[in-house]
């Protein structure tokens, strides 16, 4: 099993991090929101530099977890573009991303791109998703709701993949509020001395961490599961998106918390990294959807390690 | 892991499941028929290499590598800790005398605990010095080549079994209070050690507190440097990074429950349902945290916030799981007449969550920890 991703994965996704600060960086997500439709004009070009569409992570396992370490940068630098869904994409139906979608009324944040989406459910029903012209989700300008063809049943071995992308992209997100955090602590003086010395502060940061870097391990689990084309990848998958979805819960409560009014105004970045973690936390499946989705799953077998012959 | 681990898992659940009866709740209960158990099992360990295997074939271990340990490790505490107090022994005191130790305190000290026979305790902390230890108080002075010690430890568990203290006391006022402490290797029959058991929510042999009435020891008994103990005392912590493997015992008890519940499971609460799956998740989060310490220690690149991030979530794990499983027997159905899984299984789930009340104080406290991976992270470039 690996634990930890390879020191080459880490380095693109350094360089992925460099690329996209000098391509507008923080700047991305205000003119995501406010202009969908410019998106991809502003990351694609970056993307195509970096060698994104050249990966091929359901076939190469050094390739999927080169596609991962661009998703978590993707997400610190709050890219606002649905990377890891087109990372994910299908083989064989010549469709640009995957789309994993649940719930009478699917949507993903795929607005103003135009570009040809496959959707999947949870079950491995696949579909031809078309944006619904004009219609926009309330929350983001970047969410679309759409409308689902029915293909075939085939994507069952497609949906672990579907959703661990996305976690990662989400970690991203989670690594960058706490780095910020981090760095506001240090700096803002409150009662004399640095918000950091205070007790209350540290203990806050901490748990944070806690939970980010259980998140962080799981993602890497996951990943090697799918790696590995394991029969429960979508356990370990759903796995990782429950504790990648309470760590976020977690980190942005705290994050928001010790930026103080400060962090919710446009010119902060944690602003527009809460902000663009939405669509991941609450699509296709909230915390207790998933919660709910993974313990149905698990019957009585429970979850593969170390004692799961105990159930049988 | 690897295969050598799995093999080992392997051999280790073989014997546990011959040599260990079915329910043992570990050696620490009113019957002393359990720590008979245990000291039958130890030396069975010993025997076969498997007792302290990651030590140095010369000290009686196998040079085994860090992950063979912790399938030792993993193996032991999800089946009640059947080497009962052996386990300080071989992870922290051996490996302590080991790298501080005279070679005549190798010789006395190290053979013993490779064979399953020493029992240690741990005279660290006092009523006046808990996570603050440096504030300790019970001292030891020069009284010609040997030393008297007078003080009183507390929180001691295994005192009134144990053969020996690792039992660490000031000789010196110094201006920092880290500097003038020394670490004395105290034989637990000495005249004027007392042991006092204190009654406790967590079991007999949990909690003792030890009187020391100017206990006379040899210049042998010093362990390292005289004043120099306080270094002694972060490699033990060091030692102990990992510490108790506590993530195992809760995926066993976790794992078990719809087995022993049958079609009752079925009828549990949803909710239940959803916090027990949690719970399965928190114990993989736990335990590949634990690998990613081991894996860096192998390295020589373990980060002390780390280990810190991994006691907090598996100290959290213990305390959760033990709720979760303690609603799910409150809903079993009745047994009816059969193997007594189910009676076992309640009776392993209550002595969880009874223990798991430590979890957060044991071998440091979790706040300890928070400081720790806070001061990590804000240090951090």
């Amino acid at each position: 099993m690996n634990i930890e991703p390879s020191g080459e994965a880490a380095e693109y996704g350094r360089q992925a991090s460099r690329a996209f600060a000098a391509a507008g960086g923080d700047r991305l997500a205000p003119l995501a929101e406010a202009e969908p439709e410019r998106r991809g004009a502003l990351v694609e070009p970056v993307l195509r530099e970096l060698g994104a569409w050249e990966l091929r992570p359901r076939d190469d396992p050094d390739d999927l977890e080169a596609a991962a370490a661009l998703c978590r940068s993707a997400g610190y630098r709050a890219l606002a573009y649905p990377l890891a869904e087109r990372l994910a994409r299908p083989a064989g139906l010549g469709t640009d991303g995957l789309l994993v979608v649940d719930g009478p009324a699917p949507r993903a944040p795929v607005a103003g791109l135009d570009l040809r989406w496959t959707a999947v459910t949870l079950d491995g029903r696949r579909g031809e998703a078309v944006v619904r012209s004009g219609e926009r989700s309330l929350d983001s300008a970047v969410v679309a709701e759409l409308d689902v063809r029915p293909l075939d049943a085939a994507g069952a071995g497609d949906v672990a993949l579907g959703l661990v992308l996305p976690c990662w992209t989400l970690l991203g997100m989670l690594d960058r509020a706490l780095d910020l955090t981090r760095s506001h602590v240090l700096a803002r003086h409150q009662f004399g001395e640095p918000l950091a010395r205070r007790q209350g502060v540290r203990f806050q940061l901490a748990d944070a961490e806690v939970e980010r870097g259980g998140a962080e391990a799981l993602a890497a689990y996951a990943l090697w599961s799918v790696q590995s084309g394991r029969a429960e990848a979508l356990d370990d998958a759903l796995a990782l998106r429950l504790a990648a979805l309470e760590a976020a819960e977690a980190v942005f409560r705290t994050a928001h918390l010790l930026h103080g009014a400060m962090g919710f105004c446009d010119e902060s970045p944690l602003s527009w990294v809460s902000r663009c973690s939405r669509p991941v936390r609450w699509l296709p499946l909230g915390l207790s959807a998933t919660r709910d989705h993974l313990a149905r799953r698990l019957g009585r077998h429970g979850l593969t390690g170390l004692f799961s012959e105990a159930a049988t | 892991m690897g295969p050598a681990a799995a093999r080992l898992r392997g051999e280790v659940r073989a014997l546990v499941a011959e040599h260990v009866p079915p329910g043992y709740l570990g050696a620490f209960t009113g019957d002393p028929a359990d720590l008979e158990v245990a000291q039958r099992f130890c030396r069975l360990l010993a025997e076969r290499g498997l007792l302290c295997p990651a030590w140095p074939a010369e000290y009686g271990g196998r040079d085994a590598s860090p992950w063979e340990q912790t399938v030792v490790r993993e193996e032991m505490w999800a089946h009640h800790e059947p080497r009962g107090a052996q386990y300080m022994g071989v992870n922290w005191v051996g490996p302590t005398i080991m790298r501080h130790g005279t070679a005549e305190q190798r010789r006395a000290h190290l053979p013993p605990i490779a064979r399953g026979e020493a029992i240690w305790c741990q005279g660290f902390s006092e009523p006046d010095a808990g996570s603050d230890l440096a504030s300790l108080r019970t001292a030891a002075r020069r009284d010609g080549a040997d030393w008297l010690i007078s003080g009183q430890k507390v929180w001691t568990s295994y005192a009134a079994m144990a053969g020996w203290c690792f039992l660490l006391a000031r000789t010196s006022e110094r201006e920092r209070r880290q500097q003038g402490l020394t670490i004395f290797l105290v034989p637990m029959d000495a005249p004027g050690v007392e042991v006092r058991p204190i009654g406790s929510l967590l079991g007999p042999h949990h909690l003792n507190e030890v009187f020391l009435d100017d206990v006379r020891v040899g210049g042998d008994a010093v362990l390292g440097e005289v004043d120099g103990g306080w270094k002694v005392v972060q490699e033990v912590l060091s030692f102990e990074r990992v510490g108790i493997a506590r993530y195992a015992r809760c995926e066993r008890l976790l794992q078990t429950a719809p087995r022993v519940l049958g079609d009752a499971w079925d009828g549990l609460p949803a909710e239940l349902r959803t916090r027990w799956a949690r719970g399965l998740v928190q114990c993989r989060r736990a335990r590949l945290l634990a690998y990613r310490v081991i894996a860096l220690q192998g390295g020589g690149r373990v980060r002390p916030g780390d280990a810190a991030a991994y006691r907090i979530a598996v100290t959290r794990l213990d305390q959760d799981s033990a709720e979760v499983l303690m609603d799910i027997v409150g809903l079993a159905p009745p047994e009816g007449p059969g193997t007594g899984e189910a009676r076992r299984f309640r009776l392993a789930v209550e002595d969880h969550w009874r223990y798991s009340h430590a979890s957060t104080v044991a071998s440091g406290s979790i706040d300890v920890q928070r400081m720790l991976l806070a001061r990590a992270l804000l240090a951090a470039p």
